[in-house]
């Protein structure tokens, strides 16, 4: 796979094509933009929220189903209190090396609540969210979780929010 | 996901280690480390390099004036490695006989 | 719109393509794994099966008779996870 200008400096080149290569259309292609969404009030003083694909999930919550050929359309809320020992990881299709000696290499908990203590962020909401990025169904995923947890998320009380796409 | 929040007047910030499957689903805001998939934050027990990646991106929330805008964060994979295990070492979590 | 290519797949009877589907998720991406998985799922199932232990045939029975055919399927790729694990040879670790 020949390096792009889009993919310069990518520890994995090419993952866009070889992803879509051997999941046709799987991967998705946006023409147009979003605006932007502006702070209402300094980093400081706004809550924020964690969105993640990595499968993290309480330990004792239905496992994220890893095995289905058109992958799982659920969440899972993962109090921004918990400790990595309250949880654990259910994903097939990325590296857990790292975070299965560390969990804040793919969900930094501890240190989004390290910057919130020390007044750098100014609060968490009560739940973080979590979810596979393994889906055959990009449509359905736009059309029914990203709503799902876009909802719950703002329900939650965030002004702000860090993404983590796996 | 994301840009289904911003919608919702949120606005939001990923961290990306694949910038063209970025460039293909244009997030209102994203920044870039060249780190290994899994990985987004850096290494294990490197507190420093995984504030700092959260720091990076959430300074975006406030600076970023156009939406779809990938900023490149400038770390690398080899010295977050190399600075990952000598923060091991220090933790006696690694074999200093065992070559990397 | 993934989805939608393997349901236009199936209406065509382009087995080679499903097939192809199937091994490339069993493989986390890569197809010759994934045949290696399926033949080594099935191997782990054998297994257990040569010294002729009882099974609870019933439930087997049961199972299939009462139960729809999307779960029985989902079954199906839930208990290859299985196996494979079973094996002791766990090649999901991410490195697609």
């Amino acid at each position: 796979m020949t390096a792009t200008s889009s993919d310069r400096g990518q520890l994995r080149p090419g993952l866009w094509a070889t992803v879509n290569e051997r999941y046709p259309g799987s991967m998705i292609t946006k023409r147009d933009l979003v605006p932007l969404a502006r702070l209402a009030k300094p980093l400081a003083e706004s809550r924020l929220t964690f969105v993640s694909t990595a499968g993290v999930q309480p330990k004792g919550t239905l496992p994220f189903d890893v095995a289905h050929p058109v992958g799982d359309y659920s969440f899972r809320r993962v109090p921004s209190t918990a400790t990595p020992a309250d949880l654990e990881i259910h994903q097939l299709k990325y590296p857990t090396a790292g975070a299965n000696r560390d969990l804040n290499v793919i969900f930094p908990i501890e240190r989004l609540r390290e910057l919130a203590a020390e007044g750098t962020i100014g609060g968490l909401t009560p739940s973080f969210f979590s979810f596979i990025g393994y889906n055959m169904d990009p449509e359905r995923l736009e059309r029914t979780l990203a709503e799902e947890i876009a909802a719950a998320v703002a329900a939650d009380g965030a002004e702000a929010a860090l993404l983590a796409p796996a | 996901m994301q840009r289904a929040i911003e919608r919702r007047g949120i606005p939001t910030v990923s961290v990306t280690v694949a910038r063209d499957v970025t460039e293909h689903a244009k997030p209102p805001r994203a920044v870039f480390v060249p780190f290994m998939m899994g990985h987004h934050f850096g290494v294990p027990f490197h507190r420093e390099l995984q504030r700092r990646i959260v720091r990076e991106a959430l300074g975006r929330l406030a600076e970023a004036e156009q939406s779809g805008e990938i900023r490149d964060i400038p770390v690398t994979w080899a010295q977050a490695r190399r600075e990952g295990i000598a923060i091991e070492r220090g933790m006696g979590l690694r074999d200093e006989r065992r070559p990397e | 719109m993934s989805l939608q290519y393997l349901k236009d797949a199936a209406d065509r009877g382009d087995a080679e393509a499903l097939i192809r589907y199937v091994r490339l998720h069993l493989g986390d991406g890569d197809e010759a794994r994934g045949r290696a998985e399926i033949d080594k799922a099935w191997v782990e199932a054998l297994k257990p099966l040569l010294d002729v232990p009882p099974t609870d045939r019933a439930f087997i029975h049961e199972t299939l008779a009462t139960k729809d055919p999307a779960t029985l399927a989902h079954l199906f790729f839930d208990l290859h996870f299985y196996l494979v694990k079973r094996s002791g040879e766990w090649i999901h670790d991410g490195n697609l």
